[in-house]
């Protein structure tokens, strides 16, 4: 028989995966004596070294620097697209379900207005309207994730609002507000939990991939998908590493944040469901 | 079944208006004036507002949302500023290459979902089922354009088995005589099978990469759907007299699962029009994405966000087309829908 302990332990490996991460990309950077931003032109497109573990660039910048920088900001954005979707998107949600009538008609044919962009272009077309930028675009990918999550935040009330027990409290004289704040919000919490763990991933994938057409951090900036760009005139003359390690850092980062999402959802509903967006 | 449509089809209808609602809020809210950034910024003021007049900037929002869907339906896209081109033939250039590169994507994606999701589900051995889970992991986590590049290393540096990122044909092989715009079709037609030989050499690796979020996407929704198959108590019916655990698998398991994932497949066409935003710019394929991207690096964003609407509306009529056929096939959801 299983233990509590022991089914939770499949758990481990992504979040080990996200601590390395948190780690590196925290710590990493006081750590290691090179910058981000400083260019040495005695070493251009140096191959990996023990000085430098990943190589330099072509402005000859440090690889592994510029990895580091490059992870933090992506693990930022792939909280603040996750924050920034999670708290909109579930309000909308539970308005829609809870008023019913014109709301939930208003909020569901704006989701699925916006849902029929496919995301990284509807995060495009935000960047530029709104003038180009890493905050632009990091707005974009926020609002290609409210369907998620109003859509599921919709459906996991309707479901929890039609349980006897929500007749009981109100019958016991529970504001509609105590209910959401009491019974709602826990007992959606881990189907949210799973979607946010699935954006996260998104997040950070989309942004890089914005980054790689020139939409997302402007061009000096470390960032993961600029980096690739920089990288990719010179993947095939031989100096691979550029945009090899890059592309290893959104591999790692988004395959945890799926695996966890996955694993979650297993955990929570006895096994795997689809939950990418 | 009429009524279904009829409402499918008025949520369609305003799923588009609202994109196209929401395209249009893009172009206007943002900071930047449509005529200036056309111009640039040494512009006299005198011939910005005289662009605005012309564009029909001066008029009030509604009248600007009319006119701006009224050029839409009609095929009024609008200018390149850069190539200096009108938007809509432009595009139709590009089209057939992305086509191309989409279908076979597609293609490939669909066959390899299917099949490894049949390997996966039937088999018993631990390692078969867990290379094909790190495989679907793999697939969908890995940066599309990432991975692109590193097929071109291995396949065309290390290797030298594939050309580079030279788009359709080699240097010096002449496209085909044009019939349908896709290279690989035309040279067949010609009977020219050095050049349908070379357009697939060159197809193969962009097509793979494309295919493989689509990939990963089907697969672990096929896979899921045969489990869930498997455990139905008819598949229990079925071993029970008698037959094998292969019979079963092929002639009930299999075809029960297999309508869900195929029309989920309407899906995957929104990652293939994004997607190929993003991979040909990697393999340079001369398609409607890459003039995206040119378009984007040039601040040239009539294409740009042509294209973006575009998409959404071809999205949206897709999964009208899907979810029409689906209750056309299976009288139960006509039923549910009416229903509530």
């Amino acid at each position: 028989m299983m233990t509590a302990r022991n089914r939770y332990g499949i758990l481990a490996p992504p979040l080990a995966m996200f601590a390395l991460l948190v780690l590196l990309t925290l710590i990493g950077p006081m750590a290691w004596p090179h910058n981000a931003y400083d260019m040495d032109f005695a070493a251009v497109l140096a191959p990996p070294s023990w000085d430098h573990p990943m190589g330099t660039d072509a402005n000859g910048r440090d690889v592994l620097a510029r990895f580091l920088d490059g992870g933090r900001l992506s693990l930022l954005v792939g909280v603040v697209v996750m924050v920034g979707g999670l708290v909109p998107g579930a309000l909308l949600g539970i308005l829609a379900a809870r008023l019913g009538g014109v709301v939930d008609a208003f909020v569901m044919r704006m989701s699925d207005s916006i849902a029929a962009f496919p995301p990284i272009l509807l995060a495009m077309a935000v960047a530029i309207g709104l003038g180009g930028g890493l905050a632009t675009a990091v707005l974009g990918v926020i609002l290609s994730t409210l369907p998620f999550f109003a859509r599921l935040m919709r459906s996991e009330t309707r479901r929890i609002l039609a349980m006897p027990f929500i007749e009981a409290a109100r019958a016991m004289g529970a504001s509609p507000a105590l209910i959401v704040m009491r019974h709602v919000l826990p007992h959606s919490a881990s189907t949210m939990l799973v979607q946010s763990a699935a954006v996260f991933g998104y997040g950070i994938a989309t942004l890089a991939g914005l980054g790689f057409v020139g939409l997302g951090a402007p061009i000096p900036t470390a960032e993961w998908g600029v980096m690739i760009t920089d990288g990719m005139p010179y993947a095939l003359t031989g100096q691979w590493w550029i945009a090899v390690f890059p592309g290893l850092g959104i591999l790692l980062a988004v395959s945890a944040a799926n695996m966890l999402a996955d694993r979650l959802s297993g955990l929570l509903r006895g096994d795997g469901e689809e939950v990418r967006p | 079944m009429i009524r279904t449509v009829l409402a499918r089809l008025g949520l369609s209808l305003t799923a588009a208006l609202g994109a196209a609602l929401f395209a249009f809020l893009t172009l206007r809210v943002g900071p930047g004036d449509p005529a200036r950034l056309v111009l640039g910024a040494f512009a006299s003021d005198e011939a910005v507002a005289a662009l605005r007049a012309e564009m029909g900037l001066d008029k009030p929002y509604v009248v600007q949302f009319v006119h701006y869907i009224a050029d839409f339906v009609t095929g009024d896209w609008g200018k390149s500023y850069a190539m200096g081109e009108p938007v809509r033939s432009l595009l139709a250039d590009r089209f057939p290459a992305t086509i191309e590169l989409g279908l076979c994507a597609f293609v490939i994606a669909v066959a390899m979902a299917l099949l490894c999701g049949m390997v996966g589900s039937y088999a018993r051995r631990d390692w078969i089922t867990r290379l094909l889970r790190t495989l679907a992991s793999f697939s969908i986590g890995v940066p599309q354009f990432w991975f692109g590049l590193i097929l071109l290393m291995v396949g065309f540096e290390c290797l030298g088995l594939f050309p580079g990122p030279v788009g359709r044909l080699g240097f010096g092989v002449p496209p085909p005589p044009s019939v349908t715009g896709l290279y690989t079709v035309d040279a067949l037609l010609a009977g020219d099978l050095a050049t349908f030989a070379d357009a697939c050499r060159h197809l193969l690796l962009p097509a793979v990469t494309l295919g493989l979020l689509p990939f990963g996407f089907l697969l672990r929704l096929f896979w899921a759907n045969l489990d869930d198959v498997a455990n139905e108590p008819f598949v229990l019916v079925g071993r029970s007299r008698g037959m094998t655990r292969w019979q079963v698998f092929r002639r009930y398991v299999v075809p029960n699962a297999i309508v869900p994932t195929l029309t989920a497949s309407g899906l995957v066409l929104g990652q293939m029009l994004a997607g190929s935003v993003l991979v040909e710019r990697v393999f340079n394929w001369p398609g409607a994405g890459a003039l995206v991207t040119q378009g984007i690096l040039q601040q040239d964003y009539s294409v740009v966000q042509t294209f973006i609407l575009l998409s959404a509306v071809v999205y949206i009529v897709a999964n009208l087309c899907v979810d029409v056929l689906v209750a056309a096939i299976d009288p139960r959801i006509a039923r549910k829908d009416t229903a509530g």
